[in-house]
């Protein structure tokens, strides 16, 4: 497989700290890859260098062909990196139909005096969004929702509509930002159902953040770990839950006096 | 007993701005009677909401306290401007409604009187016992009435009732075409005043009418034939009544504009007058005959006459349109990362720039003398207002301005429902991931910018052609203020609700002239009442309404799911 994504040596910094330390990073084509960390550990701020939202003051991070750094965000999601937000931010006023159809925005052509004529390819492009979009719903397991006040979804429901929002933009690669965080298990099964989806049905590569390890663990196909803003491990699940350091990370650096495969399980127990 | 006492104060509050404002002498003979009933009514809407809580007993009495509170603080009041009054002091110069006259009218007794300091103590233990027995009468409203009643407002539960609403402007319409025939004399002195009103009210009401009809023939023929009524208003109504409707509707052209900016696109902008300024300036500049030193120098200079206007009403329209919408760009560029506050108080300076501008640079614009006799808008080259006697020249602008409002929301309907529409919502609502959906922000502001500038731009260029003379003093910061607050009454968003505000805060001051001295704590006032009742505005947008409400949305459906699942269980 191919790289579609490849980040060398960003580095953020915010006054004196150092969020994200010269970070590698490669991701495949065509697989689900997670970046994990305990809290603080610079997860959710290289997801913003990622997508333009922080610039990263050194580094370089390349992306089919297109260089990151110094785009702005809309620029970003037009090469075709979408994402989803840890503490979720729909448009809370606008229906779940027409947070979908922005999510379509930067796919679309329409000039405001087409809109306003009500042109042929105007009307077309808007029909198309409206059926791509009900698509998507359906496709999430929002069908039947569409006229609801986002904000009037139920939580899990809101996560779902975020990434039927993301997708929206057809991005080859879509950033989940803790998308199961809060949710029951059945909620949870259902994420991972939709993810596996995403990939195999939809062919989007897919880089989460999560904290939930069962997800972890069973969806990841490469697993990078960040503690304090450094890279510490990346590998196969397997080779990751038996990295020492990983473990150190996690638990602190005590734990280690124990067997090894006792903690393992207390990883996977605890997270 | 304390909540009676509240009542009374706000009530107390509500007639004494009355009061100054000058009602007592336009209602002359009947203010008594119509204050007592608009005090029954206040107390009926104040109580209705306790009179589950409250005793039998508990609510007359409260109701009877309320009014008498009211009654007694008003004649304190009024019996000490009488005393200074009586005395010969002048107090005009601030409250320039409290003359004899009025306090006459309101005491039901001859103005000299008054100026002789001779009112006797029966005249105000009167106009107590009036307002005692309102507040009686009100509650006893919220006692026998309170259904109904409510029922009645409501329109829509009793049967028939939105027919009721779909008929009433028509039916208001035929009223003020009657009063229009000659030898009628309805109201007497009164008449034109009257018939200003009504058709400010009908107009309103036919946007619920609008409103209530059924999507589909019922609405579009409801609405073509509102359409045709409205267009033959400029024709029937007589100059006054003209020129107020022009102001209306030339407020509704620049409302839409400013929605565009603060209801879609949430960029709270106080300095939105400096567009309309433009769009008339610019229009002066082409068609006043003389225009500015500098300006008739320049088309001397060029062998052009500057006495005649150098561009007609309609060819001046594209550029007052760009011109606008360049100063728009203009704006929005320096501004472009500022929000909320920030970006009131640099919009508010800008809009004060240019009427210094307008002020100071005297050759150019000919300063505080203003831009004198521009040119009125001619249908190839002859004035319409000349041929038929129907239409007069403000008859005319008024025309002009229902064409132009119909424009504008044409426009901004169409604009709403697109990919631009829902990109403005998304930057309003949060910034940060409406970029990173894909919006580009600094084109979406400044299409949003330029788009309201430019319908300020136009309405501005009509209201130079009304106003036929144009000074600074015509572009101040109140005119920004106007449009925001009838926007915010009407309903941000909603374009219905832009033409309400539009009537309300632009149509009624004009039928109550003493409104306009208090304009600033009327719409202060207003505006906190509107906060508190009805945030979303009288006529809300679908999606504003959702978004206020979607808590009382949510519940009933609940508590509906909860029914059935009892049901079923029952089952």
């Amino acid at each position: 497989m191919a790289a579609l994504l490849e980040a060398k040596g960003v580095t953020k910094v915010f006054g004196g700290l150092t969020a994200v330390d010269s970070v590698d990073l490669v991701i495949e084509r065509g697989s689900i890859a997670s970046l994990i960390g305990p809290n603080g550990a610079g997860k959710t701020t290289f997801f913003n260098c990622m997508t333009g939202l922080y610039r990263p003051e050194k580094g370089s991070i390349r992306f089919d062909g297109h260089s990151l750094v110094g785009q702005r965000s809309d620029q970003i999601i037009a090469l075709g990196i979408a994402r989803t937000y840890q503490n979720i931010r729909l448009f809370k006023g606008m229906s779940v139909l027409e947070n979908v159809l922005v999510g379509q925005h930067v796919r679309m052509k329409a000039t405001p005096l087409g809109a306003v004529l009500r042109t042929p390819s105007q009307r077309a492009e808007e029909r198309q969004a409206r059926e791509f979009a009900l698509e998507l719903l359906e496709f999430v397991g929002l069908g039947g929702e569409e006229e609801t006040l986002s904000t009037n979804l139920p939580y899990g429901d809101q996560r779902l509509l975020e990434i039927a929002r993301a997708i929206g933009s057809r991005p080859q690669l879509l950033l989940l930002d803790e998308p199961a965080a809060g949710m029951n298990p059945r909620e949870t099964e259902r994420m991972i159902d939709l993810v596996h989806r995403l990939r195999d049905e939809k062919g989007i590569t897919v880089f989460l953040i999560e904290h939930d390890m069962k997800v972890v663990m069973n969806i990841s196909e490469n697993i990078t770990v960040l503690d304090y803003g450094k890279k510490i491990a990346e590998g196969k699940p397997a080779q990751v839950r038996a990295n020492p350091r990983v473990v150190e990370a996690y638990l602190g650096p005590g734990v280690l006096l124990d067997t090894s495969g006792g903690t393992e399980k207390k990883i996977a127990n605890d997270e | 007993m304390k909540k009676g006492l509240n009542t009374g104060l706000i009530a107390f509050a509500i007639l004494t701005y009355l009061t100054l404002i000058g009602l007592p002498t336009r209602l002359a003979g009947a203010a008594q009677p119509v204050l007592a009933l608009l005090l029954a009514l206040f107390i009926f809407a104040a109580l209705r909401s306790q009179a589950k809580e409250m005793g039998r007993g508990a609510l007359l009495q409260g109701g009877l306290v309320a009014g008498l509170m009211a009654g007694l603080l008003l004649v304190v009041e009024i019996g000490y401007f009488n005393w200074l009054l009586g005395d010969g002091v002048k107090i005009q110069p601030i409250f320039d409604k409290v003359v004899p006259l009025n306090m006459a009218a309101l005491l039901n007794v001859r103005a000299g009187t008054i100026l002789n300091g001779e009112v006797s103590i029966v005249a105000y233990a009167i106009l107590t016992a009036y307002l005692g027995l309102a507040g009686l009468l009100g509650s006893l409203l919220v006692l026998f009435g309170h259904s109904s009643v409510a029922g009645a407002v409501q329109g829509a539960r009793i049967p028939g009732g939105r027919w009721l609403t779909i008929l009433l402007p028509f039916a208001l319409f035929a009223f003020i075409y009657y009063l229009g025939l000659d030898g009628v004399n309805t109201f007497g002195n009164n008449k034109n005043i009257v018939r200003l009103l009504l058709v400010l009210v009908a107009t309103g009401a036919g946007l619920f009418a609008l409103a209530a009809a059924k999507e589909g023939l019922e609405k579009l023929i409801v609405g073509a034939l509102l359409a045709a009524v409205l267009l033959s208003l400029p024709f029937v109504l007589n100059q006054f009544q003209n020129s107020v409707m022009n102001i209306v509707f030339i407020f509704v052209m620049m409302g839409l504009g400013l929605n565009i900016v603060v209801g879609y696109a949430g960029l709270l902008d106080l300095g939105y007058v400096a567009f309309f300024a433009i769009g008339a300036y610019v229009y002066a500049f082409v068609a006043a005959p003389f225009s500015s030193p500098y300006i008739s120098a320049l088309l001397t200079g060029m062998g052009i006459s500057p006495a005649s206007p150098l561009l007609g009403y309609w060819s001046a329209i594209p550029l007052a349109m760009i011109t606008a919408a360049i100063g728009g760009v203009l704006l929005g560029i320096p501004v472009l990362r500022l929000r909320g506050d920030y970006l009131a108080i640099v919009t508010l300076g800008f809009g004060e720039i240019i009427r210094l501008f307008m002020l100071n640079l005297g050759d150019l614009t000919n300063g505080p003398r203003g831009l004198l006799q521009i040119a009125q808008p001619t249908l190839f080259g002859i004035s319409p207002a000349s041929l038929t006697t129907h239409l007069d020249a403000q008859g005319w602008i008024f025309l002009l301005a229902i064409f132009g409002s119909v424009l504008v929301a044409f426009v901004a309907i169409r604009l709403n429902d697109s990919r631009l529409g829902r990109a403005w919502v998304a930057m309003r609502e949060d910034e940060d991931v409406a970029q990173a959906t894909g919006i580009h922000l600094v084109q979406t502001k400044l299409l949003a910018f330029a788009i309201g500038a430019t319908f300020a731009g136009l309405a501005g260029q009509l209201y130079a052609a009304r106003q036929i003379n144009i000074f600074p003093e015509n572009f101040t910061l109140f005119v920004s203020i106007d449009a925001l607050a009838l926007i915010i009454v009407g309903g941000m968003g909603s374009i219905p609700g832009v033409v309400l505000g539009a009537l309300a805060l632009k149509g009624l001051p004009e039928v109550l002239r003493g409104v306009d001295e208090y304009r600033i704590v009327t719409f202060a006032v207003l505006l906190i009442v509107m906060m508190i009742v009805r945030p979303e505005g009288i006529l809300p947008s679908a999606r504003r309404r959702r978004e206020l409400h979607s808590a009382e949305v949510a519940t009933p459906i609940e508590d509906e799911k909860m029914g059935k699942k009892l049901e079923g269980g029952r089952a």
